[in-house]
């Protein structure tokens, strides 16, 4: 009880409240340097594979000679599909996979977004395992176009010549399905979703044979054209939609075969070159969380990994020696591991940042940073708080002459200390809540606003849209701020709770976040971050006397102010986006197109972040800063109260 | 006729609110009935559905070993049409149950029973919300709410404990009594909540007819109308369902917890983890801690049996077997009629923010766990873990709140000084 007491006598300790700014941003600084130093030897770690049954790399793999014959064949039927008809492409390829003794299906898919449709076939088959008994399989994937729209030839074809091969053995214990999808995003989603039966009906056919529950799948992007293509690298891509990873025991065992057991060295996160050292590995890492962060498919695996299924694309860059038979043996190695698990892979990470093909960091070590930043504006919203709860104090004298004899002074004692302490000081009054509730609340529903509209309209008007919310969103804290001046509000209390209920609720947002989206939790807490530190100024009391109205800060309350929200205005939502996307030379309607069939095929969740948390945040602080110009001096004094 | 007027708004706006929500996503009362947060397997409205399909095909409704409610629902129930396709009457149903019990919130704070009871008056009694704003701050709690859409059946044992206080505070005590045991023949423990309501009516009588009746007469009046009516109810049930069978599948199971479905409390985890040998001892203490606050409270806080009655209410929503939401919702209806001690509470934005934190990593974490994959089931405890903190924190505060304003019309000079500790 005396710690707790004298816990509550230190909150009013006036030092304590000049404290937490400098907290937040210690705060903010560890949190990036935190960042910066996780590629450093002592920071990462070396991947490893945790699952034992997994045995990476520890069978010979027979898919070499006559196959390659087939192989090309099947790369030249592949290629005679390119100009044909849907229809007529599905049942050749059914064909060819009926051909080699598997049950196949197809399904139509159809979605609706930007007002344009996006539809296609995939065709799947089934391989029953031997020694299965239909309660788990793996997924081989080849899409007919892989993510930049490039017709997926040999990776086709490999899943073709492969489910003609596997069909052969018989030491399959999970039954394998060969998924050939229509296109890299919309085809897979359609497919997995209508597997777990979790598909819209009216637009989306249900599949007509299935297996058991999905272990792992694995996605082959090799878009060499007819006559081949010998590669250099395999890029291995594992981010799935909303920055879900899969198991981080798939990546190391890929890893692990390719460049053990096949010579092949893998890549990630577009890294062409990498040699190891300090800038590489950061370079990685933010793309990594970039990616991550912004939460969009990357491949045709990205769709598997909200189901829980662990997946990733194998893609092959570069001009080298590595020809197709290798992806190919890489392939079937990588089938056999996964064919020997007992369960579900559980045992390594799946939260982590990759820094380079075999190093990495563990959530343990990375989270902190993220937690940091959110906990910079929890930090300031209780100096908020409680500072709304004192009562307003007399200007400050100019000299030491002028100390108001009449001060009420309060004895405090304890542990034989007498101190004498302002009674001002003691006091809190009462804090009128409605105001700030109801302003903040209206603040995240009114991002309901462009998250909505951004989903459903015609790409036609997307960039019209675009510009009009930019502009109104500069504008609406000003016009707020000068329509709640006509009627006096809101008060300088008021003003500092509105500020502190909104970055409580951005901490509170962003450290859940921080669980679930690591990078998104991270990048937005960063562009946010300002929030923190911007501060009303608020006009001295009208009665104030002329020592209050000299200080510097009073004397510039406007230019100050209008300072304040320039500085806002750079870190605004909207201009970080068109920021963003002029740095990495991408079209803002793109990236809305691409957003909008985010939220409507793969259920993408990073738009509900920005409008709902990062926008109304954004707002709140916006206003409190455009009303010290508008604010008038006040004259009645709060309430004070035991 | 102004304050008439206000509360005919009120009731619209929140009737509105709920419809509105049940039209415009009809797929909404499915995903929140399917929450742990607020439904429990003791109260949800997808297992009363099984043992209504049961009932209505003369099959008995525990034979499934899924439904654990109370009997008398289902006729109650099959009155209704099926909601999963004319779901309005049940709709309804639950949004008239939460407009009466908040009517009912609003009788308690009328009475002023919180602020001056027969044996005490607060020395800040005038500080005081409206008792529209009482009862919005209920009707428009987004706990509430959620519970109204997820439709459990906690919702009506919500609604028969606010009528049986609000009957309780207009001297209507066998009226009180009889809703006393509805609820706890729906839920059990609200059994625990009689005492402190005997009190209550002991001293709203006592008030009303100017001499205190003999309490012994009275005491005794009103054990044997509990008793008569628990019986009747439960020689209902009987006769209902043919057997006894159901005393083991309903007070059976929140008194022995066989099913150890997550949820918001403390207990599920805690036997999951225990050795069987140890189990029937510590459902004994856990059942033991919860009834020991019962007569504690009563003694301490004798002059102010409301109060006695809302901390039970928190009491129960933290350290019941199967909480869920519904029963915050309602421990947190009575918080505002003692806005006269807010000034005193200590801790009311640090418990307020860890409420509200818990109740955004919770769903987080048991998103983790379940469809992820990538957590497990300590992220979701720890988050139980917080919530319940949170909760106790408020009970603990007020707690001390009040004890404070007793112990301040003793001593008036101590008003406004800090506590400490006197060695």
């Amino acid at each position: 009880m005396a710690l707790i007491s004298s816990i509550l006598a230190l909150r009013r300790d006036a030092r304590i409240l000049k404290l937490p700014p400098y907290l937040s941003a210690l705060c903010i600084i560890v949190g990036v340097v935190w960042l910066l130093v996780l590629p450093l030897n002592e920071y990462s770690r070396n991947t490893y594979v945790s699952e034992n049954a997994l045995l990476p790399g520890q069978v010979h793999t027979y898919f070499t000679g006559s196959e390659h014959n087939i192989f090309r064949a099947y790369r030249h039927e592949v290629a005679g599909l390119v100009d044909k008809p849907l229809e007529e492409k599905t049942q050749k390829l059914g064909d060819i996979l009926q051909s080699s003794g598997l049950k196949v299906a197809t399904q139509k898919y159809e979605y609706h977004s930007s007002g344009r449709t996006i539809s296609g076939q995939n065709v799947y088959a089934i391989l029953q395992g031997p020694r299965a008994d239909a309660t788990e399989a793996i997924v081989l994937i080849g899409a007919w176009t892989n993510m930049d729209g490039v017709v997926n030839h040999s990776g086709v074809a490999l899943v073709l010549t492969l489910a003609r091969y596997f069909k052969r053995w018989s030491l399959w214990s999970k039954d394998i399905i060969f998924l050939i999808a229509g296109d890299s995003t919309a085809g897979p989603q359609a497919w997995v979703d209508a597997y777990h039966d979790s598909h819209s009906p009216a637009s989306i056919e249900p599949l007509s044979i299935k297996s058991g529950a999905l272990q792992g799948a694995i996605a082959i992007d090799y878009p060499a054209g007819p006559w081949g293509h010998r590669f250099d690298k395999l890029h291995i891509v594992y981010d799935g939609v909303n920055g879900q990873l899969p198991n981080l025991d798939l990546f190391n065992t890929a890893v692990s075969i390719a460049s053990g057991q096949m010579g092949i060295s893998c890549t990630l996160q577009r890294m062409w070159k990498h040699d190891d050292s300090y800038q590489e590995r950061l370079q990685t890492m933010l793309r990594g969380m970039i990616s991550q962060g912004l939460g969009h498919a990357s491949g045709p695996h990205s769709s598997f990994i909200p189901y829980h299924v662990d997946a990733i694309t194998l893609q092959t860059v570069g001009d080298g020696w590595h020809d197709e038979m290798s992806l190919g043996r890489t392939v079937e190695s990588l089938f056999r591991s996964l064919n020997n698990l007992l369960e579900h892979l559980h045992q390594s990470f799946f939260f982590y940042l990759l820094m380079q093909a075999n190093r990495f960091v563990s959530i343990g070590t990375y989270l902190p940073s993220a937690m940091l930043i959110a906990v910079n504006f929890t930090i300031t919203s209780i100096a908020l708080w409680v500072q709304s709860g004192r009562p307003k104090q007399d200007p400050t004298p100019t000299s030491t002459d002028k100390i108001p004899s009449k001060t009420d002074m309060v004895a405090v004692k304890q542990d034989n200390m007498i101190a004498l302490i302002p009674e001002a000081s003691l006091a809190v009054i009462e804090r009128s809540l409605f105001l700030p509730l109801a302003f903040v609340s209206s603040a995240h529903f009114l991002g309901l606003a462009p998250l909505y509209i951004f989903n459903n309209i015609p790409e036609a008007v997307l960039t019209p849209a675009f510009h009009t919310i930019t502009a109104l969103t500069l504008l609406l804290p000003h016009l707020t701020a000068y329509t709640l001046s006509l009627f006096h509000r809101p008060s300088r209390q008021e003003t500092t709770l509105i500020q502190c209920l909104s970055l409580l609720l951005v901490g509170m947002f962003l450290s859940a976040l921080a669980t679930l989206n690591f990078s998104l939790s991270f990048l937005v807490g960063i562009c946010a971050a300002p929030l923190t530190f911007v501060r009303p100024i608020f006009p001295p009391p009208a009665s104030g006397g002329s020592a209050a109205s000299s200080t510097f800060v009073a004397k510039n309350r406007i230019p100050l102010s209008l300072a304040m929200s320039a500085l806002l205005s750079v870190v605004n939502p909207m201009v970080i986006i068109v920021g963003a996307t002029r740095y990495w030379g991408a079209d803002i309607v793109d990236v809305l197109v691409q957003a909008a069939e985010g939220w409507h095929v793969w259920g993408l969740w990073t738009q509900v972040v920005v409008w709902l948390v990062w926008w109304p945040a954004w707002f709140a602080g916006a206003v409190v800063v455009a009303g010290s110009v508008f604010a008038v001096p006040e004259t009645e004094t709060g309430k004070a109260k035991t | 006729m102004a304050v008439d007027t206000q509360k005919t708004l009120l009731f619209c706006a929140a009737a509105a609110v709920r419809l509105l929500l049940f039209t415009v996503f009809p797929s909404l009362p499915s995903l929140l009935g399917g929450r742990v947060e607020i439904s429990t397997p003791v109260t949800s409205f997808k297992t009363l559905q099984e043992g209504l399909f049961l009932y209505s095909h003369n099959v008995s409704p525990y034979d499934g070993g899924v439904y654990h409610q109370a009997p008398l629902l289902l006729p109650l129930f099959s009155l209704l049409p099926n909601p999963s396709i004319y779901p309005f009457a049940t709709n309804l149903l639950y949004t008239v149950i939460d407009l009466l019990g908040a009517n009912s919130l609003m009788q308690i704070a009328e009475s002023c029973q919180s602020t001056s009871p027969r044996l005490f008056t607060s020395p800040r009694k005038d500080l005081r919300w409206s008792n529209i704003a009482i009862g919005a701050s209920f009707l428009f709690n987004p706990l509430t709410i959620a519970t109204c859409i997820a439709r459990p059946t906690s919702a009506l044992a919500n609604f028969f404990i606010l009528t049986s206080i609000a009957k309780a505070v207009q001297g209507a005590s066998i009226t009180s009594v009889l809703a006393l045991s509805f609820a706890s023949y729906i839920s059990l423990h609200p059994v625990l909540l009689f005492p402190p309501v005997l009190i209550l009516c002991y001293d709203v009588r006592a008030t009303q007819l100017k001499m205190a009746p003999s309490p012994l007469k009275f005491a005794f009046i009103h054990i044997s109308g509990l008793v008569i009516a628990l019986s009747a109810l439960l020689c209902l049930s009987f006769l209902l369902t043919g057997s006894w069978e159901f005393l083991a599948a309903t007070y059976g199971v929140r008194l022995l917890l066989p099913d150890l479905t997550p949820n918001v409390g403390l207990w599920w985890y805690f036997f999951t983890e225990m050795f069987d040998s140890f189990r029937e001892f510590f459902l004994g203490v856990f059942w033991l801690h919860m009834a020991s606050y019962v007569g504690g409270l009563m003694f301490r806080l004798r002059r102010q049996p409301l109060f006695v009655i809302a901390t039970l209410l928190g009491i129960f929503a933290i350290f019941q077997p199967y909480p869920s939401i519904a029963d915050t919702a309602l421990y947190l209806a009575f918080v505002p009629l003692y806005r006269h001690v807010f000034p005193l509470m200590q801790y009311s934005f640090l418990a307020s923010s860890t409420l509200l934190y818990a109740s955004f990593l919770g769903p987080a974490f048991y998103y983790l766990w379940i469809y992820a994959g990538s957590g497990n089931a300590n992220f979701f405890y720890a988050i139980t873990l917080v919530w319940s903190l949170g909760l106790s924190v408020i009970v603990g505060d007020s707690l001390y709140a009040v004890l404070r304003d007793e112990w301040e019309v003793e001593r008036p000079e101590m008003r406004g000084k800090e506590v400490r500790r006197i060695v």
